[in-house]
């Protein structure tokens, strides 16, 4: 194998793994409200956008993460409250709040331009970004932590749902409402964890990407497309599922521009997203339901 | 003297987004397809016809093709997409336009890309002349989806978006149904872009821009699903309310965000108090 094959290999894992960040709280939400959240990007670049905030006002790095989390899951249970909650009392449609969070995500958005204005920001991190060279293979150590804090979170999140009471919890919610309501499961509470949750994870994805690549206001929006195409190429029922089909975006895009000019990345997701859609909506390691 | 050209010039635009309007309207409103792609048949639009313009294609054909072009993208966008839920369909279409926005800011040797393309030839120099032709186009627009909607095609689709089994046990081809209202919907989107293209001189990939989106949804669900009316007051209602900002001297760098904000707040607002919106015939699905 040439080494230019092993680096686009590379890329792609990195890649993937982005997505994959972007996917877990994308594909958590979905999975326990059933409903898409596309103001999940806006509450990842609410994420990098704080440890902007806290980073150049010189908060200790590691106090600045601590921060950024604690900001960013406020954030999202602000969300979960004002806007999901109302529309999920008067029984809105799945439609009707991926609108909500259309509307939530532009606001956000909005927001951050208003406070931090259009031009590209960058993290400063508080030591030098090293540069890995594996047998002609460049990586940097930032791209090293992003591929190995996806994979921690896919095993996590696999766990979680699959092992912990809370996760048996959120599942009974996602798959019956109201027979959770009466074993003594409060839809609201798992909801508001969800976010929680969802949130944290959108903090730790815009920390790492906003410190990977650069911050602009409507960051997240194209990262939230790619994430959705990652969970819709898994299987949308499944949150390890979204994770690794991610990562097979991330290795398709990566892999596609040995052909293709690197302006295509975008056109080569969305080529894969409607194959699934169309071949395949239930995804690579979903089963088949009637909805999808 | 000023003061008259700005609100003809507000007014060619509330003409341009109502009929952005009323063709998003046969998708969602009377469909019940949500489909948050018709930015892109606008943006698709709107470079067919300027691109044909500066070819020296004279208007009367740029701009008729541009709405074939959006069309057939309807239908394109349509084939895979219209058998799929809802939000499924909803975010492929997102996909689409984000990736129709992608094309035009990477195919520079066709685009220009993000520079954009300046000198496109206007309809006809004269802005109150442009409002009379306008205004003319979205009667007729507004008159013929109007009773489009009272055929026995324009029923089935309202049958489809009111119990879609239903209709199709009753022996409607649903599917096709579908695949054509996008069409359509797509055509009279890729007509406002012409229209807008032609109006501004002026385009670049923003016209692909998510904040268009909230716009003209903000129009659609403000002023009612499967109303027509309801998508002209719409229109006018968004398009004027953020409009006082420029004269309490706000500063112009937050005009931007703000209007957006503003749009995303009485969406919000609309969606969660009053789902019919002003005019709307039915409750937003």
């Amino acid at each position: 194998m040439s080494s230019l094959a092993a680096q686009l290999i590379t890329n792609g894992i990195i890649a993937g793994a982005i997505y994959a960040l972007v996917a877990s709280g994308f594909s958590l939400i979905y999975n326990v409200t059933k409903f898409m959240n596309f103001a999940h990007g806006a509450t990842l670049a609410l994420g990098a956008y704080f440890m902007f905030a806290f980073v150049s006002g010189h908060v200790p790095f590691w106090a600045a993460i601590i921060l950024t989390l604690i900001a960013t899951v406020i954030a999202g249970e602000v969300v979960n409250r004002v806007v999901y909650k109302p529309l999920r009392k008067r029984k809105a449609s799945t439609a009707v709040l991926l609108i909500g969070s259309l509307s939530a995500m532009i606001f956000v958005n909005a927001i951050i331009l208003a406070i931090w204005g259009a031009d590209i920001k960058t993290i400063q991190l508080p030591w030098q970004n090293p540069v890995l060279n594996i047998g002609g293979v460049l990586i940097t150590g930032v791209q090293v932590t992003i591929i190995m804090v996806a994979a921690v979170l896919l095993l996590g999140l696999w766990l979680l749902m699959k092992r912990s009471r809370l996760g048996i919890a959120m599942r009974a919610v996602m798959n019956n409402k109201e027979v959770a309501q009466t074993v003594g499961i409060d839809p609201e509470r798992m909801y508001s964890i969800t976010f929680a949750l969802s949130s944290a994870l959108a903090a730790v994805a815009g920390i790492l990407i906003g410190i990977e690549q650069n911050l602009h206001p409507t960051m997240g929006t194209a990262l939230v497309i790619k994430g959705f195409t990652g969970a819709v190429v898994g299987g949308m029922v499944s949150v390890p599922g979204a994770i690794m089909g991610s990562l097979i975006l991330g290795l398709a895009e990566n892999i596609g521009i040995w052909w293709l000019p690197s302006g295509y990345k975008d056109a080569i997701a969305f080529a894969l997203l409607f194959i699934f859609l169309l071949v395949r909506p239930q995804g690579l390691f979903g089963k088949k339901t009637r909805e999808a | 003297m000023a003061l008259i050209n700005y609100f003809i010039h507000l007014a060619v635009l509330i003409g341009i987004y109502a009929i952005f309007t009323v063709g998003l309207n046969i998708a969602v409103g009377f469909t019940g397809l949500l489909n948050l792609g018709h930015v892109g048949f606008f943006g698709i639009g709107a470079y067919t016809s300027a691109l044909l313009a500066l070819a020296g294609v004279p208007l009367w054909i740029a701009i008729p093709a541009a709405a074939i072009v959006a069309g057939i993208s309807g239908l394109v966008l349509a084939l895979p997409t219209a058998r799929l839920k809802g939000d499924y369909l909803a975010l492929a279409a997102l996909g689409f336009t984000f990736i129709v926005g992608s094309v035009a800011r990477n195919w520079t040797d066709l685009t220009r890309g993000p520079l954009g393309l300046p000198g496109i030839p206007r309809v006809v120099a004269s802005t109150p002349l442009f409002l009379v032709i306008v205004v003319v186009l979205t009667v007729i627009i507004a008159l013929a989806v109007h009773y489009l909607m009272k055929t026995r095609f324009g029923r089935t689709l309202q049958a489809i978006r009111d119990d879609e089994l239903a209709a199709a046990t009753l022996g409607y081809n649903t599917f096709l149904h579908k695949v054509i209202a996008m069409g359509i919907s797509a055509c009279i989107a890729g007509i406002a872009g012409a229209l807008f293209a032609h109006y501004i001189s002026f385009i670049d990939p923003s016209v692909f821009g998510i904040g268009d989106l909230i716009l003209v949804l903000s129009m659609l669900i403000v002023g009612g699903l499967a109303s027509i009316p309801g998508s002209i007051a719409g229109a006018t209602i968004i398009l004027l309310i953020p409009e006082p900002l420029r004269f309490i001297g706000f500063p112009s760098s937050l005009i931007g965000p703000m209007r957006e904000i503003l749009f995303a707040l009485i969406l919000l607002i609309i969606i969660i108090y009053r789902p019919k919106g002003i005019l709307g015939k039915v409750d937003l699905q």
